[in-house]
């Protein structure tokens, strides 16, 4: 299987710079085109472990990322973001195309794929047992997730939950896990094996940098998983742990509020997250230290809570 | 008197007493406790006013709520503003 | 005539995507989506039994655009609940048009047709009662800079949109279907006179089936803006294969369409939609329309103009020619609206006036 690793750095500009490097992530391939260094090298980077689809296949989504043209020099460089010919978003600076490159992939998904409940959430799975992690901004999900990374637990997918609509099998769409500001020297500290990006600064979320996925992670991603509990996740300085089962009814409505495409779904979505519902334990969890929340989660994944 | 709003089918789901309730009409999800789902249930039953409802689902009540035909129409004011139920 | 482009070949005979690889049905869907058709292309698939034999891929993307056209038509269908309960009082008659009309009264034109804005006709005599009513309601006025108040209140046919401000949507209140400025005016009084109730929705009417055809068409070929040109002409395709097989109605449509005058929208539309969707119109009929239409030169040119125009906005579909047909189309549409005096003094606003008070605002 021909991975963007066993590419020379050669070969992935020429995919890049011509007829587009066909990314598989998860269920969908990404055909990306771009000219621009600070992109390539996250590529190169963070996805050296995912496959290549072959040309002249179907493609999901399609994303370029090109710099701004010609002579205009003196005007400081930016990267302008197109999908399929429609420009959606501003150009940022060209520094932050990497990080741009998540954003709209994201993007791509949320607004498009409706044959999913995307719920806006961290999901990892431990001896079959599959834990969502919904969490607004702020909450420390994705600190949470790469600390557990690194304590044998498969990513799933760091920012959005794929449910089935009609059964609630969860479908992994694994990708680099974001991290912001202080979190990125947490996990430094925490997990000294890890690999990231070069972190980028003054983004409009602070700094910026990104966790490479686990490749057994990566391998697995055609393997779906079953859920067992929703935890809504918050950090609190000096806190004792604390897991609290939230009640189902509420869970569920928490859970619609954290979703990307709910309202769209209608009756096919508010059955979807029902069955999600049903089939697992609903908790919010405080915490302050991540050793002790390792071992908390330990516990979940053997069902013993 | 009230009656459910035709075309809504009252999609719910229920756990430890409390649920959700998708309304086919506006596309929104509601979070309901026990008691307005029994007035719902009630209503699609049978068309009723608030007095009736308040015999209908006396035990379904706690006892200390003395103007049950009060209580209960405000309740059906509310569930009117989301489109789950009407006058006939 | 040229090529046609892939979209335009499978919207003519569906059966054309039997043969398409993984590449094909890449540039379909791409086209689809750039033209606002992608929800009708599961349509159209569905309706030929063609839908099974569509390779997972492409059919997992048809497939998605199936929750949003029946989000879509849910949330319409509450919109317009809505208004019709903000009007409830005023006894005025409530005529749906375009895509809220299709929706609403059960048209093939309506399925896996999405639209932004809910589209209502109302006596001009009641619009101030009208708009009190929605404002009572939760609606507010749009556009606010002076220059568009007065642009839509006093040339064009409709108060300036309304959004819910709760909601989000939008309503446009039209009291004609062209601007009083325009060279032809077709009589709302006479469209009102022949709108039609719909069975299933009490106090909610349509234009009558000539003259949603008739006003589908002047909407597309008058309008000057046609990056949903092609979307437009597959809703008259639609319409005309509906009603085309309701008794008298080819007969009446060119009489009716000189009553209003709207004889030469009318022509177009019989011209091109055959020519790209292939629709199928009685000789008879486009023979009484032919003096209703430009001839020699200018027909060669609105035909090249039209042509390009009408083709989904998308790379795959562009060549040298294409910016300016589109542009000089849009320059004549809005020379149909308003006389030229004022348009070029509306253009010239419209592009760097407007622009600055919104750069101000930001």
């Amino acid at each position: 299987m021909l991975t963007v690793g066993s590419l020379s750095r050669a070969e992935l500009e020429a995919r890049l710079s011509g007829a587009g490097l066909v990314l598989r992530t998860g269920p969908f391939a990404n055909r990306i085109r771009s000219d621009v260094q600070p992109l390539i090298d996250g590529v190169a980077l963070m996805y050296a472990d995912y496959p290549v689809d072959p040309e002249g296949g179907f493609v999901d989504f399609h994303l370029d990322f090109l710099r701004s043209g010609g002579l205009r020099r003196w005007v400081r460089s930016q990267v302008h973001f197109a999908y399929d010919g429609t420009t959606p978003f501003q150009p940022l600076p060209l520094g932050q195309a990497y990080p741009m490159l998540e954003w709209t992939m994201n993007w791509c998904v949320s607004h498009r794929a409706h044959g999913y409940l995307i719920i806006h959430a961290a999901v990892l799975e431990k001896h079959g047992r599959a834990i969502i992690l919904p969490a607004p901004p702020g909450s420390g999900k994705s600190t949470l997730t790469a600390a557990l990374l690194g304590h044998g637990w498969r990513l799933l997918s760091d920012e959005m939950t794929l449910v089935h609509l009609d059964d609630a099998v969860l479908v992994p769409l694994p990708r680099p896990v974001s991290l912001k500001n202080t979190s990125i020297d947490i996990i430094r500290a925490f997990r000294p094996d890890a690999v990231l990006s070069r972190p980028v600064e003054e983004t409009t979320k602070g700094t910026i940098a990104h966790l490479k996925a686990p490749r057994d992670s990566i391998a697995r991603a055609a393997e779906p998983a079953r859920p067992a509990c929703i935890v809504f996740p918050r950090w609190e300085a000096g806190a004792a742990i604390a897991l609290d089962p939230m009640p189902k009814a509420r869970a569920f409505m928490q859970v619609a509020d954290n979703s990307f495409n709910y309202q769209v779904l209608g009756a096919r979505g508010f059955a979807a997250l029902g069955r999600l519902i049903d089939a697992s334990d609903a908790y919010t969890f405080r915490y302050s230290n991540l050793h002790e929340a390792m071992a908390l989660f330990e516990r979940l994944a053997q069902g013993a809570a | 008197m009230w009656r459910v709003t035709p075309g809504q089918a009252l999609a719910c789901r229920e756990w430890d007493g409390e649920a959700v309730l998708y309304n086919d009409l506006s596309g929104n999800t509601h979070l309901l406790d026990g008691a307005a789902l029994d007035l719902l249930h009630a209503l699609r039953v049978r068309p009723a006013d608030a007095a009736t409802l308040a015999v209908r689902l006396a035990d379904h009540f706690d006892a200390g709520d003395n103007d049950l035909v009060s209580l209960i129409d405000d309740m059906l004011v509310t569930l009117a503003g989301l489109d789950l139920i009407e006058p006939c | 005539m040229m090529r046609l482009p892939l979209l335009v070949r499978v919207l003519r005979d569906p059966a054309a995507v039997r043969g398409l690889d993984g590449v094909g049905w890449d540039l379909l869907l791409r086209q689809a989506d750039a033209a606002n058709l992608d929800a009708f292309l599961l349509v159209l698939l569905e309706d030929a039994g063609l839908l099974d034999a569509v390779p997972a891929g492409p059919r997992a993307h048809l497939e998605w655009t199936r929750t949003g056209a029946a989000g879509h038509a849910r949330a319409a269908r509450y919109e317009v609940r809505q208004i019709r309960k903000a009007l409830d009082g005023l006894d005025v008659p409530l005529i749906l048009l375009k895509g809220a009309a299709y929706a609403l009264a059960g048209l093939d034109a309506g399925r896996g047709r999405l639209f932004s804005d809910i589209d209502i006709l109302v006596p001009k005599a009641r619009l101030a009662e009208v708009e009190a009513a929605l404002m009572m309601h939760g609606w507010i006025t749009t556009h606010h800079d002076e220059y568009d108040q007065r642009y839509y209140r006093q040339w064009m046919h409709e108060l300036p949109p309304m959004q819910h401000a709760r909601r989000g949507n939008s309503i446009d209140v039209h009291h004609a279907i062209l601007p009083e400025t325009a060279r032809v005016r077709p009589d709302p009084d006479s469209l009102r006179a022949c709108a039609r109730p719909i069975a299933a929705e009490p106090g909610l009417a349509t234009l009558a089936p000539a003259d949603m055809v008739l006003h589908s068409a002047v909407h597309l070929f008058f309008d000057g803006e046609f990056d949903k040109g092609l979307r437009d002409l597959v809703d008259l395709h639609r319409l005309l294969g509906e009603f085309g097989a309701q008794p008298g109605f080819w007969d009446a449509l060119p009489a009716r369409a000189r009553e209003l005058q709207l004889g030469r929208p009318l022509f177009y539309a019989l011209r091109y939609c055959p020519r790209l969707l292939g629709t199928v119109v009685p000789p008879a009929v486009r023979a009484a329309v032919a003096l209703d239409g430009p001839r020699g030169p200018l027909l060669w040119l609105m035909d090249r103009l039209f042509e390009r125009a009408l083709l989904p906005l998308h790379p795959s579909c562009a060549d040298a020619f294409n910016g300016p047909a589109r542009f000089a189309l849009y320059v004549r549409g809005n020379w149909l609206r308003m006389p030229p005096l004022l348009l070029a003094q509306h253009l010239f606003h419209k592009a760097f006036i407007t622009k600055h008070n919104e750069s101000q605002a930001a």
